[in-house]
């Protein structure tokens, strides 16, 4: 392969500050996994928000959307309420959606879902759904009440983070797997190790997976737990952005929480890891001072913008970037 | 183990008939049980007299956050060439609802005395229009084919607060036995009531056509005599397409002792020319397994 171009990202900043930008009624911060769909004058962004049960106080992620002129400049509305309704009782996607990746195909607008349901012996399983827009994208409703993947024979448990491309006429998705729930020093509860998978489809709903196949190389080696995988091609040259972290003491150790990753292919096949060559250019704020995570990356006149979450998860909101040519 | 044999299955040997079935140990500090799979060996010209009780369950427990953490139960047992395959339900422990279940697949090479997994995943679990309860899984190579008759859950039924599943009776269908691909519509219409929850198929083959026993219930109160499982079942010429006919069955509750409150889990196999019916009385399995053997002819 020839010399990687570097991706040179310029910070437009704390596009949507939670604090300022008013959430509906029972909403209580949190902007997670922006996600975007360009309208004919707006850029509709995608993200979770969390509710907070009233039994047992536990966090619960909805999709929202806000709208922003094309240029992220300046916000034009928040929606209401949540574009995708709570999944039933006992369903995968019970607890919640997080993140909801909407991707159009021709006239359709669909999104991919990653469907958040409570276990006890582990905090969570996920799994992966699927549901249509018939409204531009304001609602959508699920296919049915299952995933469309979930754990296998050789990827357990943890299927989720869907980010899905039509190239050359195949459906793409990059999603993630679990490898581990284990005990670490300083844990009270199993921690999660994930890896980027990789899956392909004729229409979108039956998904042909490389089963347990980690795409990615690990850079901090197999504790690496890697998220949000996003790819775009540029000049050629397909280019993903994900987050990657240590499986353990991630949440407040700055050195071993989410940053960014980068990686390369010509193919859609192998990839080679080249976090060096993304760079985020400007001064960090104080929302994106210490962590960067959940990355998109979305194209729109002739631009090329990556969306992400800073510090503490997306609790305070999301940012933008632009690519530099 | 303390008590339950829940699920027989059977694998006909050489000089026994080994039952498969699942048991559990006392239940812990919570109340809540796990279930392991084992055997018992019945002498095959006297299946009423028991050869050996295996000292171990077939399969460990799952690891952390896999699938089969919490159960392996019911377990299914077949032949492939050199080698046995089992195929059985694995549960795991949810918040809002007690539990869910996902089939997985595990290979004997020692005669069916010890299994190993596929890998740490289920080979069938939650999809599309089967969004829960993946379980009960009844492995058949009819015609050269691999089937897997199954359930699958369809709605989780709130009663007095407590939720209670409602499952149908599933099909998936493989060359290989590895590698499924689900049929993905209910084989059995409900006949009792709308949310009647049915279970265990056990499918067999005889007099040119392939004949089903299952049980089924009410969606809710169904832990007595009166709402409890009871022994249906259908026949179909193609495995498909399936006539329900419950009188047919030929077997209800007793009028007392054992199986008196209800019956369940059927299943019927063939050895040395006569047919046997194993089934589970009382409480699910709480006091063990039953057999019945065929009087009249195979309509």
């Amino acid at each position: 392969m020839s010399v990687a171009p570097r991706l040179r990202w310029r910070r437009l900043g704390h596009v949507f500050d939670v604090r300022e930008a008013r959430l509906p009624d029972g909403f209580m911060g949190f902007a997670q996994a922006p996600q975007a769909l360009v309208l004919d004058d707006r850029v509709r962004i995608y993200f979770s928000a969390r509710s907070v049960d009233a039994n047992g106080g536990k966090y619960r992620s909805h999709v929202l959307f806000a709208d922003f002129a094309p240029s992220l400049d300046r916000l034009i509305a928040v929606s209401p309420e949540p574009v995708i309704s709570r999944g039933g009782l006992g369903c995968f996607d019970e607890h919640g959606i997080f993140p909801m990746n909407v991707v159009r195909v021709g006239e359709e607008i669909r999104a991919y879902t990653c469907g958040w349901s409570r276990r006890v012996s582990v905090s969570v399983e996920t799994a992966i759904g699927l549901a249509f827009s018939r409204d531009g994208g304001r609602t959508f409703d699920r296919v049915g009440p299952g995933p469309i993947l979930s754990a296998t024979v050789r990827e357990p448990f943890l299927v989720g983070d869907p980010s899905v491309r039509v190239i050359g006429g195949t459906f793409h998705m990059w999603y993630i797997f679990g490898t581990a729930w284990r005990r670490v020093p300083g844990s009270s509860i199993p921690e999660r190790t994930y890896k980027i998978g990789h899956a392909v489809s004729v229409d979108g709903v039956d998904w042909t997976r490389d089963e347990g196949v980690q795409i990615i190389p690990d850079r901090l080696g197999p504790d690496e737990a890697q998220a949000l995988p996003s790819v775009v091609e540029i000049d050629g040259a397909f280019h993903m952005v994900f987050c990657y972290r240590e499986t353990a003491d991630f949440r407040t150790n700055v050195a071993r929480g989410y940053r960014l990753g980068h990686a390369l292919s010509a193919d859609l096949i192998s990839w080679d890891r080249a976090d060096a060559d993304l760079v985020l250019t400007g001064d960090a704020g104080a929302w994106d001072s210490d962590m960067q995570c959940y990355p998109h990356i979305y194209e729109h006149a002739g631009q090329v913008y990556l969306l992400y979450n800073g510090n503490e998860f997306g609790r305070f909101g999301f940012g933008a970037a632009v690519l530099e040519r | 183990m303390r008590a339950f044999a829940q699920a027989p299955s059977s694998l006909v040997l050489d000089d026994v008939v080994r039952m498969y079935f699942s048991c559990r140990p006392e239940a812990d500090a919570a109340g809540q049980y796990v279930s392991y799979s084992s055997f018992v060996d019945l002498d095959r010209a006297d299946p009423t007299r028991v050869v050996r009780v295996a000292e171990h369950p077939i399969l460990e427990l799952g690891g952390t956050g896999t699938f089969d953490e919490f159960g392996i139960y019911p377990v299914s047992v077949i032949r492939d060439d050199w080698r046995l395959m089992a195929y059985y339900g694995g549960w795991t422990r949810c918040e809002s609802v007690p539990f869910d279940v996902a089939i997985g697949a595990a290979v004997s090479t020692d005669g069916g005395e010890t299994f190993s997994r596929l890998g740490p995943g289920p080979i069938l679990g939650r999809s599309l229009n089967e969004p829960f309860i993946v379980g009960g899984p009844k492995i058949r190579r009819f015609d050269g084919g691999w089937q897997l008759f199954y359930i699958a859950g369809r709605a989780w039924m709130l009663a007095s607060g407590r939720p209670e599943p409602v499952y149908r009776i599933r099909l998936a269908t493989s060359s290989d036995g590895l590698h499924w691909s689900r049929l993905d519509h209910d084989l059995i219409q409900p006949r009792i009531e709308a949310h009647e929850a049915q279970a265990s198929p056990d499918v067999f083959s005889a007099g040119g056509r392939y004949h089903m026993f299952f049980s089924y219930r009410r969606s809710i109160d169904y832990r007595g005599k009166a709402g409890g499982y009871r022994i249906g079942y259908a026949s179909s010429d193609d495995l498909v397409t399936w006539v329900r006919d419950d009188p047919q069955a030929g077997i209800q509750v007793s009028d007392d002792g054992w199986d008196a409150e209800m019956v369940s889990y059927p299943h019927v196999f063939e050895m040395d020319g006569r047919w046997y019916l194993a089934y589970l009385g009382n409480g699910v399995g709480r006091d063990g397994f039953g057999l019945a053997v065929l009087e009249s002819g195979l309509g």
